[in-house]
């Protein structure tokens, strides 16, 4: 009943042979991307170029689309007329996709290329699944909060540690009439944000993922002790009132504006804000603050990887592209051009950056990457999990609420 | 009407007809090809794909096989001895048959597929063989669904819309009586009111969206004029303080639904107003006349005079307001995604959100909320068309 209608398309196929355009070029190879953002795209066809200039016996196809449609689009990529390397998150994201067999095994080459698999161990895990990898990371970016520097100045602030420093940090921006935190939910995941961090820094890298991974309740307690900490943070380090209908984007105004001094975000932000107006001198990073004392610090790293789909029909020649991306020059030049930290721990990063040159310090010294929550956890439980982090930031009263509704999910989803 | 067909078709030769038959059918087939090659199922049964552009002779060739082939079969159809006997009985199935093959496809096995989807769990995806990937879990799609409050939510706020999206029938009454008047530039001023509803719902969404930002809306610069001053801020630059916040209309789970149903209720006035106004010219001046003889004015001559002859207008505003009601997906897709944390969803964007939105891909459990809403509208299609048939039935 549920077998697609296989035998039809063959059938037509065959019939309809003969009206085929025959000429097939020797060596073909179809990639699909999924970022329009200027640098990004220009990136993107940068090293298309670079690898057509280094393989001209391939003609590449290089199409590129919107990054919230692709979400949908893959699925139907996937099943039918696949490209030969395709964009998609890795961590648990993958997972439907590998599960159900869409996505080549890619082991092979992992083992077979020195470079991918000397220099690529930190991100390795996040690559694999069921001990196979599946994909080649091109980027990734490290999370962190980012500051209003002169407004710290003014106020003789300092860069907090722990968690105590950062809420007494709080009560003098409050006192100065600042806002402490910017934030915008409208679209949910910035929340799923300050969760991550929350819940690194008070039970660290494993308890996160076993509640990623479906092996912790939100109920248990130790998730409680992390909603306790946040109704710490709600209580005392505000964030801006109207949260819920600003976009991440719109969030940065009150930042720009100097009506809030921190902002829990990806550094694919810094671009933002200084287009908002702010300069270097004004704006800086720091690591989310230690919670619970001595507690291994991991970071949020959302890396964006190529895959290899099932169905792709030059299949040597996207394990060539894939060996190509992962190189150090290309990685190294990729990302200086996108603001962004190469997964590649040989290639070059861009010393000038003050962002990439704390994110990579951030990064190489952290006990565990986590993907970020949308990404760690199925996507059916991310959309009720962010949905109840925002519930909770509006009405921290909510919580029992929250919680036991997202064990439902928990137990329908896994 | 049989003998007006009968006498037709001696006026006319039969291979004249047959052409006349086959051309208009030719002309449905094109037209609905067009349709057909433009949605993937069909594409993808052709092996067109995403290429169209890449192959366009390919593309035209297989057009003009599958048009050539149905129109064959078409004089090979008419061409039997069967058809001639029975023309009268035959054709209309034969103009019939391309719209019933296209609701078969496209509405009636969809139908069934999502029934039956509601009774399994699947992410909507198939292997690399084409297999499905699901499993069979019978009632328990139903059972989650008693138990989830986003449910509840979606379903009182399915009912908030039915019963606020009714106002506009009353308030478009009320425009177009007040606009049912003769002064100059009268027209201008029906248009204006017209309007609403000539932009797209999702361009009404937008600006809702923008009038309601408690930041910058029109709505909170209102409000600053009362509770709001403007000062600097620690960094000088200039910032406003409110004694009083502006409402988040949009973020707060207790306005927000309200403050969509607005935004909607903004075209679908204008649309009710529309329909009275062209429901008042067919009023007729007799009747009114006699009322006024004996006596009758203002509030009784409203209800007893003009709103019975107001009667088929009224019929098919509540139609379209309920339908418009029902139809509030694109409002909410553009102003809320169901959000803050789902108090804005109704079934039909759950639906979507839990089935195909953002990749959630809980594509039974979204099949148990499309079961369901379709049970509900059920009941209204079936009061619709009882009605309809008491009608005809009174009619003839």
């Amino acid at each position: 009943m549920f077998k697609r209608f296989k035998f039809g398309k063959v059938a037509l196929a065959a019939a309809m042979g003969s009206l085929m355009s025959g000429a097939v070029v020797a060596s073909e190879l179809v990639i699909t991307f999924d970022d329009l953002n200027p640098d990004k795209k220009a990136a993107f066809e940068d090293a298309v170029a670079a690898f057509t200039q280094a393989n001209p016996d391939i003609q590449v196809t290089a199409n590129n689309g919107d990054r919230e449609a692709h979400k949908s689009t893959i699925r139907n990529a996937l099943q039918n007329d696949a490209p030969d390397v395709i964009t998609w998150y890795p961590g648990n994201r993958m997972g439907p996709f590998v599960d159900a067999g869409l996505f080549m095994d890619i082991s092979d080459l992992w083992a077979s290329d020195e470079n991918l698999s000397a220099n690529f161990n930190a991100i390795k895990p996040t690559m694999s699944r069921d001990d196979k990898q599946w994909g080649v990371p091109y980027s990734f970016y490290q999370w962190g909060v980012y500051y209003r520097k002169d407004i710290y100045d003014k106020l003789s602030l300092s860069e907090p540690k722990t968690w105590d420093e950062l809420l007494s940090n709080c009560d003098a921006l409050t006192e100065a009439g600042v806002t402490p935190f910017t934030i915008g939910t409208k679209f949910l995941w910035t929340a799923a944000g300050v969760f991550d961090y929350l819940n690194l820094r008070t039970n660290g890298y494993d308890v996160h993922n076993d509640l990623t991974a479906g092996k912790i309740k939100y109920t248990d307690d130790r998730i409680r002790a992390t909603f306790a900490k946040w109704e710490e943070m709600l209580d005392r380090c505000t964030f801006v009132k109207t949260h819920a209908t600003m976009s991440w984007q719109d969030a940065i105004s009150p930042f720009a504006n100097g009506d809030a001094a921190m902002y829990v975000m990806g550094n694919f932000s810094v671009g933002q804000y200084k287009e908002a107006g702010l300069t270097d001198d004004q704006i800086d990073f720091f690591q989310f603050p230690e919670i619970t004392p001595g507690l291994p610090r991991a970071e949020e790293a959302p890396a964006d990887a190529f895959f290899i789909p099932a169905n792709a029909k030059n299949v040597e020649n996207a394990k060539k592209f894939l060996a190509f991306i992962a190189t150090p020059e290309v990685q190294g030049t990729w990302n200086k051009a996108i603001g962004q930290l190469p997964p590649n721990s040989a290639a070059e990063v861009n010393s000038d950056d003050k962002f990439i040159v704390e994110g990579m310090e951030t990064l190489s010294t952290a006990a565990g990457l986590a993907q970020f929550y949308d990404r760690d956890a199925p996507a059916a439980m991310a959309k009720a999990g962010m949905e109840g982090f925002q519930k909770f930031m509006l009405d921290p009263s909510t919580l029992d609420e929250v919680l036991e509704g997202l064990d439902k999910v928990q137990a329908e989803v896994y | 009407m049989n003998t007006a067909l009968a006498s037709n078709q001696n006026r006319f030769a039969t291979s004249t007809q047959q052409v006349g038959i086959a051309s208009l059918v030719l002309i449905a087939c094109v037209f609905v090809l067009y349709f057909v090659v433009s949605t993937s199922l069909v594409q993808e049964v052709l092996g067109l794909q995403s290429q169209i552009e890449a192959r366009v002779p390919t593309f035209f060739l297989r057009l003009m096989l599958i048009v050539g082939a149905l129109t064959a079969a078409l004089f090979i159809i008419t061409g039997l001895s069967y058809y001639k006997r029975n023309k009268l009985a035959v054709t209309p199935w034969l103009f019939l048959a391309v719209g019933l093959a296209l609701f078969l496809i496209y509405v009636i096995i969809p139908i069934f597929q999502s029934i039956s989807y509601s009774f399994t769990r699947w992410n909507g995806l198939y292997d690399i063989n084409g297999d499905w990937t699901g499993e069979w879990v019978g009632f328990h799609n139903y059972k989650v669904l008693l138990d989830d409050p986003n449910f509840y939510t979606s379903l009182k706020n399915n009912i908030l819309w039915l019963v606020l999206y009714m106002l506009a029938v009353p308030i478009g009454l009320f425009i177009a009586l007040f606009l049912n008047q003769t002064v100059r530039g009268i027209r201008i001023y029906k248009s204006l009111f017209f309007f609403p509803f000539v932009i797209s719902q999702v361009v009404v969404g937008l600006i809702f969206t923008w009038a309601y930002n408690p930041e910058f809306g029109l709505l909170s610069e209102v409000w600053s004029w009362f509770f709001c001053e403007t000062k600097e801020n620690i960094m000088g630059n200039l910032t406003r303080v409110c004694s009083v916040d502006p409402p988040s209309i949009l973020g707060d789970e207790h306005k927000a639904t309200y403050g969509i149903i607005a935004a909607g209720l903004w075209p679908q006035i204008a649309y009710c107003m529309i329909l009275y106004l062209t429901g008042l010219n067919n009023v007729s001046p007799d009747q009114i006349e006699a009322g006024q003889l004996d006596g009758a004015k203002g509030w009784k001559m409203l209800w007893y005079v003009v709103l019975p002859q107001l009667k088929p207008a009224t019929f098919i505003a509540v139609v379209v307001t309920v339908i418009g009601a029902l139809r509030s997906f694109d409002m909410i897709a553009t102003m809320t995604q169901g959000g803050p944390f789902g108090s804005t969803n109704v079934l039909a964007y759950y639906m979507y959100d839990q089935a195909v939105g953002e990749g959630v891909g809980r594509y039974g459990y979204g099949s148990a909320i499309a079961t369901v809403l379709f049970l509900i509208m059920l009941v209204y299609i079936s009061y619709f068309l009882w009605r309809m048939y008491q009608d005809e039935k009174e009619a003839s």
